[in-house]
């Protein structure tokens, strides 16, 4: 099992009643801020980085959301290129894993193409690379993609990306989305032919078919309720695998969950309940679910399928006023004493062939001290019951950077042309 | 609606193809609905008994062929694609009545071949662009939202006709599925703001131009009424009082004799 920290620069300070007068992105206004907290949230975010690395995580991970509140990070590739140096010269050996650039977002594809491989060189080869279709507000409001295009782009500018990394010789790309005269960045990726590649997915179908087809990893997020959601699109990934011939190895398979551990079950209802709270209430609970989807994001017939059974969403629609104990009835987080943790993840790892998580350790308004203790406990108590789950299922981690201990393997690539 | 045929053509050297609904007898008259696809209203039945209708779905907004939009990578290979269709159809010199952002279509159609339309109206067209007369993105926003931007009075016969769902889910399920579909294959070339430039054609429309504006339509803000007049010489201004963005649904009263008017008149000066 690979096990990595999940990492959001949330705006900690934003007043009571926000979620009734406010959106979390697209037009929330700049003025709740104050600089000091803003600096603050950045701060300590790097830090606690920082502080998983050093306690022995596999993996830092950050995401991309623009013009957004509860995640003030427009390029996550900053971060992970600042994390990519800082371990680097302390000899942590821990992946650095941007979840990452948004492909359907983007109108640089070139730019995200050489922003990874920067990062994989600056880190000495620890580059898992994230690359997300993206959130339809973000690519579409926040930058100008018809919500119509926004699946295409990200299928083009896949192929761009891989293609830059891999082909040795210079090439025109006469793209629809964007066009170059002679691609031939510098540098390449370390690794070669290329780093891993992970792919997020909400539950579609072709998503999941897509990264199995192309041998990318799957991650699935838990924030709807991995107890209502998480056996629904698990199950299908796996069905679906297995009807196309792949085999059934956990660790294509990652998994995001919201995380929170003290010394006793009481105590962490005392240290994280509010925090937690604020998180889904302020966060994506108030994002608008019309901005989740716009009109053509989704195709016609995942349109219809979504109206006909909404139960991939699990509990998206009440988050905006969710208590702590829907959160934890639902399992949009994980909480307790470290055996309780330990129990409801191993549980759900197994059940559902998870073998790489994605611990939120930090969320909302959750202070410093707070996340660090939660990091703590978590390396300590929690991941050594999960770290060897599969480790005697006769699988191999290709999927994970070879300076890490992964086993990449690369199948002849469907290497991107713009030549009919 | 009764009597209404579809007819499939295909244009662009046999890459798209339409779906055209058609109704009616008399002189050629091509109507471009709006951004959420083609429905029959009062105004069509009316022209329909004088005229032939002939309505052509937005490529990808006939649910059952989805991805015709995908064939059509800019706007210039849509309005390409309407001036083959008009051609296709084998008729010549067709009246152009647009609603929104079919509004557009037919704007933009007669300013890049001014020598096809007899005459137009333009039925609060969207299509230009002042920060001062802010205009909502439509496609941001939850259908109940939407239909009360779309309404001076939700309370009227043709809003209730138009927001009205039936009993049965899964025919909800379609109605949803096609109608934010139609929207977001129509958002694809007036996105993220609908100005494509069509502020630099409109000189160039020559036929006689009646623009029909709801004095309450809260989407696109009566104020444009005259940016498009001010640019098109043989234009003249309709403003409908209490009525909001869809005159011819919320004021039928008004919007189809005043139409008909029109079209009587310029008829008679060809």
């Amino acid at each position: 099992m690979k096990i990595s920290l999940f990492s959001q620069a949330a705006y900690r300070q934003l007043p009571g009643d926000f979620e009734q007068r406010h959106r979390s992105c697209v037009s929330t206004p700049y003025s709740l801020t104050s600089p000091e907290h803003v600096y603050d949230s950045y701060r300590d975010y790097l830090d606690e980085l920082m502080h998983a690395a050093r306690m022995g995580f596999d993996g830092l991970s950050v995401t991309e959301h623009g013009q957004s509140s509860y995640d003030m990070v427009p390029n996550p590739n900053l971060i992970a290129s600042a994390l990519a140096y800082a371990t680097e010269a302390e000899g942590l050996e821990v992946a650095i894993y941007p979840l990452g650039r948004s492909l359907g977002k983007t109108r640089e594809p070139l730019r995200v193409a050489e922003e990874y491989a920067m990062i994989d060189v600056i880190s000495g080869g620890r580059l898992v690379a994230g690359f997300p279709i993206g959130l339809s507000y973000d690519a579409s409001m926040n930058n100008g993609v018809p919500p119509i295009d926004m699946r295409r782009q990200f299928d083009e500018n896949l192929s761009l990306i891989v293609r830059a990394w891999t082909d040795p010789d210079p090439f025109p790309w006469n793209g629809t989305y964007s066009k170059y005269q002679a691609v031939n960045i510098w540098p390449r990726p370390l690794q070669q032919p290329r780093p891993a590649v992970f792919m997020p997915g909400s539950g579609t179908p072709r998503t999941m078919r897509f990264t199995l087809e192309q041998d990318f990893g799957f991650n699935y997020f838990g924030w709807f309720g991995q107890r209502v959601t998480g056996q629904r699109v698990f199950g299908r990934f796996w069905e679906l695998a297995e009807s196309l011939g792949f085999e059934a190895n956990p660790y294509r398979a990652g998994f995001m969950q919201t995380i929170a551990v003290a010394e006793t079950d009481a105590k962490a209802r005392r240290d994280y309940a509010p925090h937690l709270e604020y998180f889904f209430r302020k966060g994506l609970g108030s994002i608008p679910a019309e901005y989740m989807d716009l009109p053509g994001a989704t195709d016609i017939n995942g349109v219809r399928a979504l109206v006909k059974d909404p139960g991939d969403l699990g509990i998206f629609a009440t988050l905006k006023s969710a208590t702590f104990d829907d959160l934890v009835e639902y399992g949009s987080v994980v909480i307790g004493s470290p055996e309780t943790v330990r129990d409801t993840l191993v549980e759900f790892c197994r059940e559902n062939r998870v073998g790489n998580i994605l611990a939120m350790l930090g969320f909302g308004s959750l202070p410093r001290h707070l996340v660090e203790q939660n990091i703590t406990l978590f390396a300590t108590e929690v991941a050594p019951a999960l770290r060897g789950i599969w480790a005697d299922s006769g699988f191999e981690h290709h999927w994970w950077p070879e300076r890490l201990g992964g086993r990449p393997r690369h199948q002849p690539l469907d290497r991107g042309s713009t030549v009919a | 609606m009764t009597g209404v045929r579809e007819e499939q053509l295909t244009v662009l050297d046999g890459t798209v193809t339409f779906s055209v609904a058609i109704v009616g007898e008399g002189p050629a008259l091509m109507y471009l609905h709006p951004a959420g696809g083609l429905e029959f209203d009062s105004f069509i039945e009316d022209l329909a008994t004088r005229y032939t209708v002939y309505a052509p779905r937005f490529p990808g907004t006939d649910p059952n062929a989805p991805y015709e939009i995908h064939k059509l990578p800019t706007l210039l290979d849509a309005l390409l694609a309407y001036e083959e269709l008009v051609r296709a159809l084998g008729i010549t010199r067709p009246v152009l009545v647009g609603q929104s952002f079919g509004g557009m279509l037919a704007a933009e159609l007669a300013a890049l071949f001014p020598g096809v339309p007899s005459a137009v109206v333009l039925l609060d067209p969207i299509g230009l662009w002042r920060e001062d007369l802010p205009i909502a993105n439509w496609t941001t926003l939850p259908m109940e939202e939407l239909a009360a931007l779309l309404f001076h009075d939700l309370d009227c016969e043709g809003a209730r006709a138009m927001t009205e769902l039936p009993d049965d889910p899964d025919a909800v399920a379609d109605i949803v599925a096609n109608l934010t579909w139609a929207l977001g294959c129509t958002a694809k070339f007036v996105w993220p703001i609908p100005d494509t430039g069509l502020v630099r054609r409109l000189h160039r429309i020559v036929a006689p131009t009646l623009i029909v504006w709801g004095e309450q339509d809260r989407l696109i803000p009566v104020g444009y009424a005259d940016e498009f007049s001010s640019r098109i010489r043989r234009s003249r201004v309709l403003i409908v009082p209490d009525c909001g963005h869809i005159p011819q649904v919320e004021r039928p009263d008004v919007v189809i004799p005043q139409v008909g008017a029109f079209l009587s008149e310029v008829a008679t000066q060809v």
